[in-house]
């Protein structure tokens, strides 16, 4: 026992070293002869054959799979056999004569076993034992068939939270773990990124190629981010770029197109008999139904000598009307299509090894006008330098594009739900818009925006000494996102906003560049002495972020959508105003770790980094992050016992301050000038008022977790995190004597804790049938610990729901419960503290307030299968969320105000209209301002609905095409299969109001269906 | 060593220690704080009886709920105020202390920081002063102990709880005789200069009752004011063009006074009292009332008396630049009024017939018995409610008068509402913005308070 672990700690530090650790030995006189094959027993042919570590004196196998290989005498040798695709598969070679091997499909299909150089060098073996890292599978990624790289990480490790926030190609909202921050927002809570050891910024990542990336960790406790120092506090996504294999060159094709659909008719409405006898109840005269109804003649014209024909005529109207019924859903929302292009080489030798690729990509929206299209191109080397070296070298480039006519104040897609079923695109006069067209509705807005990037990263590895890894990495990201905003003349808008033709046309042109250098150098010792495994390094690393922003906003362009044609000869409101942000930030880090592992059973990892951030000040910027873990294999005490085929536990705690979204401007005196004068002296104007106390964040998280696995089939995981955010900062208000109403203010703690399982199992594992089945669940409920200043935060000076209460969850709703409607007023009575009931014109209080439920859904997951037969491969991805609730606005419940527009299917019935209308859903139509508070301020345990959903995320039916059935081609292709790929076929849920996920009408995934190929030449 | 790299320059902000390190950057900052002073004219002259109400009224809710004077109206209107008064005080506390830091070169940068130094003092002597008459008592003997307003002397968070009268008074009175101490020879009409620091102090010292401070004070800035009334400078009030008549009027770079026009075809939501006419030949008829035909087009035109001023200048598109804020009549008004309730009579007669000539309007007959005593002080302020109708002073005089105010129906036809001299609305309320998150604050009297907890 003693001598098998000494040889997997050889093994496991030939790994750690990479694969260009010289033995420095020369082939000697033994020969090892044998063959390749797959499962099914079919020969690989180029597979390659090797002893490991001297990769450059490997040989491939032959037409039949056949190799021979010669080999030095000696001990400790092991021979591997690699083909891409495959899991990589060894012996140790005692001297037999013959070796066959049987290589079984890489579950990340596109991974090559050959590792080169590696540029994410904090990713450090010995982190792995007793850190959180997820890792992704890229190829259930690749094989969904969306544009968006962040949205298709939806679903990929428990504990990683991805939401769809709005239209195609709105930026989704990632977090790990949950909010860190009492501040909401992108800025202090979204994970760090790090492509191929380069920071990039979120926008970035968002336009990578999914084709490009071999592998994505998903850093998530105080030990895997601690190397990353301060800025990972809230946890890091790791990206690893695929390159250059040790082999003939392989040319990949892969197509994939298809059709985008409409989606879920996420609120059904109502057709015009319905719509037009609503309108008769709401008695509007606005509306048709009422204006040409008996009601309306009878009592406007109750002595009108005419009175029956007037009333025949009206009739005559409203028949007239009942006869259309425009399905606005299907007229204004559309089937687009999808397509992906990518061509990749890749290839090389023991020495030099590359990856070039291209893709391009095209998304259409739901509705018109809204699409995504990208182009993205990578170039990647790698080069031995002696026999201890790597210099390796990456470019990438990407232009993406995003069109859309949803705007802030504006969107056709929410037209879909106003535009009555009696109206049509040719009805002229819209009664839901009156004295507006249809024309007059579409083409009111568009924005385009662009993302061009372009990244390289160069990095080196050396091993000049057994045992000593150096390695540096250093690299530039930059990212210019544009956008150009207009509101044409010729919009409704801007012909009814009183101003002159020539002044009409609003354009707003954005530029902001965003660049990101990182150097990082790091040296790390392993020395193992008998059972005693030591590991010792160093790093010191600098990031530089800039940030470059430029607006400019102006009029008088008509329908031209250039800066250039603005009127710059306006004053006033419509003169052109320009704004500007530059900011610079740097940060300095130096770190060491430590770690130890004893008989391959119990690991202890340290690590301390300090970091010096230029946004505070001199005498606070030296900040920590340190972590501690340990890992202990329990699996090593009973090796052969097979019951139990794995067994391990892991704990970590570890500190680390976060200063995510804090500006110089917040810490001290900072001054910026206005765009306005006074006189002729510009405005110099202190930007905030700061706060010289200011600290930053403090995250310390306790982590403890448990890998088990049974008979080889099935495997669980299971982790508990507390994540607590001491020093919390705010934008707390303050009194407005001060000449602001907010101050950024340390001002409590908070937790994040939760609990994430997996189980996979694999079913069935046949020769030909393979079915695996994966679950995953994770819970995250978070809590306000303390508050400085009592126990109870407002943040609006009208508020008596306090925002944040000491023992209480900060996502959660707040509202009275509801008793429903009072049979004689159609109010609804909701019940107060003391158990009376209140009227709906009455003032509600605190004490009448109870918690509603989680506006963050605490539980999500996702279930995935696997299925194999022969060459026939189908996997499926369900999501889904559950336990958060969602306020109904009833946007599209109508009352007299609004009587003109289209309403919910079944309103009619759910409404309440006079005195003794029972059990009714919808308040009357008929009600004074004095009530209007207690409607609309909050919301009220019947104004909600739960918002857990279920999706289908992806769906895969692959079929991979045998040797035999592509011999005809010659050897000109050498591997090919077919898809059908899918991704958000359905999505089911309870909630009865928009999209449960983005809570906008606009914001919906699209299912998409695809057919796929891929061929490799 | 390494932290040295840290040490980045910003090219679009600027960063303590040396943010303000130039006297152009300072003078920079207090043009903000300047800028930061609260355009309340408009809503000031609403509240008062400058205005009375129209047809179109109704359509600007806001507006019209602050005209009959509505309690959370003004509490609105008082939050934004507040804020705007504490916001420039905050930039004046920014610059004060870094006025140390600035790099002096010559004798003239010594001078300009010097000037500076004034500026600011006088400049939050005004905002004390503002505040003060807006959400404190009238000065009386009994009222000096009440709570006035929060003095802030620094740039930080602080709970502070509100001075009393006294100690307020004292404060604008010391950054008053502060701003006077230095060298002040202000360029430009759109920065305190000296003048308009004593114009302030005489206001200042009337408003306490010490009449012969507010004469000693007002007095040497009209020994040349014969030539400053002229029908020239009276014209260019309202442009933007030079007039001797401004003592203070701070630069305006945005639209102004739009808030009483519904459109320029309709007309106006308030116009003019019907009690302010003019004598035949005043020549600030011209300028004050802007005869208009409301809805000329419809079947309900209806000839008015518009407000003329910033109002007209709004209707034919010309620009305001100057917001004529502190003006040499304002100062006459001030010493006369100071030598009636100092029983000089005669003085006060004179010095507003040289006025009221100036102006083209009938003199005053120092024998006329209603020209007495309190009789002759409401005639004082009569005078000045003509001269500075729509121009937001009018508040100030009725609170101190304390008198009830009318509120009238549309077209002044009929009284609707009555504010009475003592009704807890003259005082201002605290914003909530405030005293939620102040617990050292106290509300003034019946004002209601959002109460949690």
């Amino acid at each position: 026992m003693e001598k098998n672990s000494l040889l997997k700690w050889v093994v496991a530090f030939t790994m750690t070293c990479s694969c260009f650790m010289s033995l420095a030995q020369s082939p000697g006189n033994y020969l090892l002869v044998g063959q390749v094959t797959d499962e099914a027993g079919e020969p690989l042919p180029g597979a390659n054959v090797y002893m490991r570590g001297d990769i450059g004196n490997g040989t491939s196998t032959d037409a039949n799979g056949y190799y021979s290989l010669e080999l030095p005498g000696g001990k400790d040798i092991i021979v591997e056999a690699s083909f891409l695709g495959m899991k990589t598969t060894s012996i140790e070679y005692i001297g037999q004569a013959e070796q066959d091997f049987v290589l079984r499909p890489d579950d990340n299909m596109m991974m090559e076993a050959v590792v080169t150089g590696r540029q994410n060098i904090n990713d450090v073996d010995i982190r792995a034992k007793a850190g959180v890292i997820n890792v992704v599978d890229v190829k259930r990624m690749q094989d969904k068939p969306m544009i968006d790289m962040s949205l298709s990480l939806q679903g990929a490790a428990p504990g990683l939270v991805v939401t769809n926030r709005g239209d195609l190609g709105t930026k989704p909202e990632i977090r790990i773990r949950g909010n860190t921050s009492f501040r909401e927002g992108d800025t202090a809570n979204e994970p760090l990124y790090v492509l191929d050891g380069q920071v990039i910024s979120s926008d970035a990542f968002m336009t990578l190629n999914p084709m490009d990336i071999a592998d994505i960790k998903i850093l998530k406790d105080a030990v895997a981010c601690a190397l990353y120092g301060t800025k990972a506090a809230n946890g890091v996504i790791e990206i690893t770029s695929v390159r250059g294999t040790n082999g003939e060159t392989l040319v990949t094709y892969n197509f994939n197109g298809g059709v985008t659909m409409r989606g879920r008719r996420v609120v059904p409405m109502m057709d015009s008999a319905e719509k037009l006898e609503l309108e008769r109840l709401l008695k509007n005269h606005e509306a048709p139904g009422y204006l040409y109804s008996e009601d309306y003649y009878r009592r406007y014209y109750p002595n009108d000598p005419n009175l029956d024909q007037m009333i025949a005529e009206g009739q005559a109207v409203l028949d007239k009307l009942r006869q259309t019924n425009t399905d606005w859903f299907k007229t204004l929302l559309r089937n687009d299509f999808y397509q992906r292009h990518n061509l990749s080489v890749r290839g090389g030798n023991s020495k030099t090894s590359y990856y070039a690729s291209a893709n391009y990509s095209y998304q259409g929206g739901q509705i018109p006008g809204n699409d995504v299209s990208r182009f993205t191109g990578r170039i990647s080397l790698d080069q031995a330098v002696g026999k201890r070296g790597y210099v390796s070298l990456s470019v990438n480039g990407g232009y993406s594009k995003a069109d859309s006519p949803n705007g802030s104040s504006y969107s056709p897609s929410s037209l879909v739900y106003e535009l009555n079923p009696y109206e049509s695109p040719e009805s002229g006069e819209l009664w839901s818009y009156p004295n507006r067209t249809y024309d007059d509705l579409v083409y009111q807005y568009d924005r385009t925006s662009t993302e061009k990037r372009f990244g390289t990263t160069a990095s080196i590895n050396l091993e000049p000494l057994d045992g000593l890894q150096v390695d540096a990495v250093a690299g530039i990201d930059l990212v210019l996102s544009e956008s150009l905003e207009l509101i044409p003349s010729t919009a409704y808008e801007e012909i009814n906003s009183g101003a002159a033709e020539n002044e009409r046309g609003r354009l707003t042109k954005a530029k902001n560049t965003n660049t990101n250098i990182t150097t990082n150098v790091r040296v790390t010792y392993n020395k193992i002495i008998g059972k005693h495994d030591f590991t010792v390094g160093a790093n010191t690393d600098y990031y530089w972020d800039d940030i470059d922003n430029m607006s400019l906003t102006g009029y008088g362009v008509g329908t031209q959508k250039s800066a250039a044609a603005i009127n710059q000869s306006l004053e006033g409101s419509r003169k052109v105003s320009t704004s500007n942000l530059h900011e610079k930030t740097a940060q300095v880090g130096i770190g060491v770790l430590g770690g130890y592992t004893f008989d391959e059973t119990y690991d202890v990892f340290g690590t301390y980094k300090a970091d010096a951030s230029s946004i505070l000040p001199k005498d606070k910027r030296w900040n920590a992050a340190w972590a501690v873990g340990a890992g202990w294999n329990v699996k090593s005490y009973f090796k052969d016992w097979n019951p139990v085929s794995a067994l391990r536990f892991k704990a970590s705690y570890g500190r680390t301050a976060n200063l995510a979204g804090v500006s110089p401007a917040l810490a001290m005196a900072t001054f910026s000038y206005l765009d306005d004068s006074y006189g002729d002296t510009r405005l110099l104007e202190l930007m905030s008022l700061y706060n010289d106390s200011l600290k930053p964040e403090q995250t310390v998280s306790t982590e403890a977790g448990v890998s088990f696995g049974l008979f080889n089939v099935v495997s669980f995981d299971v982790g508990w995190y507390n994540r607590v955010t001491e020093d919390a900062l705010l934008d707390v208000p303050i009194p407005s004597s001060n000449g602001f109403t907010t101050l950024k203010r340390n001002i409590g703690v908070l937790s994040n804790s939760g609990i994430e399982a997996s189980v996979s199992a694999r079913i069935l594992d046949m020769n030909d049938l393979r079915l695996n089945l994966r679950f995953s669940i994770a819970y995250n409920e978070n809590k306000v610990i303390d508050l400085y200043d009592g126990d109870r935060l407002y943040t609006s000076e009208d508020a008596i729901i306090p925002d944040f209460e000491v023992g209480k969850a900060y996502d959660m709703l707040y509202g009275p419960i509801s008793l429903g409607l009072d049979p004689m007023t159609g109010l609804p009575v909701f019940q107060g503290a003391d158990g009376r009931e209140i009227q709906a014109d009455e003032t509600l209080t605190r004490d009448d307030m109870v918690a509603l439920g989680h506006s963050v859904p605490p539980y999500s997951g996702t279930i995935n299968l696997s299925f194999t037969w022969k060459n026939l491969e189908f996997d499926a991805d369900f999501y889904y969320v559950f336990g958060g609730v969602k306020q109904y606005a009833y946007s599209y419940v109508r009352y007299y105000d609004d009587a003109n527009k289209n309403a919910v299917k079944g309103q009619v019935d759910n409404m309440w209209f006079k005195p003794g209308d029972q059990n009714k859903m919808y308040h009357t139509p008929f009600y004074s301002s004095s009530v209007i508070e207690n409607l609309t301020a909050w919301p009220n345990s019947k104004s909600i609905g739960s918002s857990d959903y279920l999706r289908l995320s992806m769906l895969s039916l692959r079929y991979r095409l045998s040797e035999k059935q592509l011999e005809w081609t010659k050897g000109v292709v050498k591997y090919a299969n077919v898809a059908l790929q899918a991704s958000n076929l359905f999505t089911v849920t309870r909630y009865r109001e928009s999209d449960p996920e983005s809570g906008s009408l606009v914001g919906q995934q699209q299912p998409i269906v695809t057919l796929s190929l891929s061929l490799s030449f | 060593m390494a932290a040295g790299c840290l040490d980045i320059k910003l090219e679009d902000q600027y960063s303590d220690p040396d943010a303000i390190s130039t006297v152009q950057r300072a003078r920079e900052l207090l043009s903000s704080a300047y800028n930061a002073i609260p355009r309340i004219q408009v809503s000031l002259s609403v509240l008062s009886d400058d205005f009375i109400p129209t047809n179109l009224s109704g359509s600007y809710a806001e507006l019209l709920n602050l005209y009959n004077w509505q309690e959370r109206a003004i509490d609105d209107f008082s939050a934004t105020v507040w804020m705007d008064y504490y916001m420039a005080v905050a930039t004046l506390n920014a610059l004060v202390p870094r006025l140390e830091y600035v790099a002096v070169e010559s004798d003239e940068d010594a001078a300009a920081v010097e000037q500076i130094r004034s500026e600011a003092s006088a400049l939050k002597a005004l905002c004390y002063f503002d505040l003060l008459r807006l959400y404190g008592p009238v000065w009386t003997d009994e009222n000096m102990d009440k709570d006035g307003i929060i003095l802030k002397d620094r740039l930080e968070l602080q709970f502070l709880p509100r001075s009393s009268l006294r100690d307020c008074i004292d404060e604008i009175v010391r950054l008053l005789e502060d701003a006077a101490s230095r060298e002040n020879n202000a360029a430009e009409v759109y920065y305190l200069g000296k003048d308009a620091v004593s114009a302030i102090r005489a206001e200042v010292e009337l408003w306490r009752g010490n009449y012969t401070d507010a004469i000693s004070y007002g007095l040497p800035l009209l020994a040349d004011a014969g030539s400053r009334w002229t029908q020239t400078d009276y014209d260019n009030l309202w442009s933007d063009s030079d007039s001797r008549e401004r003592l203070f009027a701070p630069y305006i770079f945005d639209s102004f006074y739009t808030d009483l026009c519904y459109d320029r075809e309709s007309g106006d939501y308030y116009i003019l009292n019907d009690d302010i006419v003019f004598d035949e030949g005043d020549m600030r008829e011209a300028w004050t009332v802007y005869p208009f035909t409301m809805s000329a087009d419809t079947d309900n035109s209806r000839e008015t008396r518009n407000l003329g001023k910033y109002n007209r200048m709004y209707y034919e598109t010309v620009d305001v630049r100057y917001i004529n804020t502190l003006r040499y009549s304002g100062v006459c008004f001030t010493v006369a009024e100071a030598y009636a309730r100092n029983n000089q009579a005669k003085e006060a007669v004179d010095l507003m017939n040289t006025y009221l000539n100036a102006r083209g309007a009938a003199a005053w007959d120092a024998a006329d018995p209603g020209l007495a005593g309190d009789g002759l002080v409401r005639a004082i302020l009569e005078e000045k409610r003509k001269e500075f109708v729509g121009e937001g002073t009018r508040w100030y005089d009725l609170k101190r008068l304390g008198d009830d105010l009318d509120r009238y129906s549309n077209f002044g036809t009929s009284v609707t509402s009555v504010i009475r001299g003592g009704d807890y609305r003259w005082l201002f309320p605290i914003p909530r913005a405030e005293y939620r998150y102040n617990e050292a604050v106290t509300q003034n009297p019946d004002w209601p308070v959002i109460a949690v907890d």
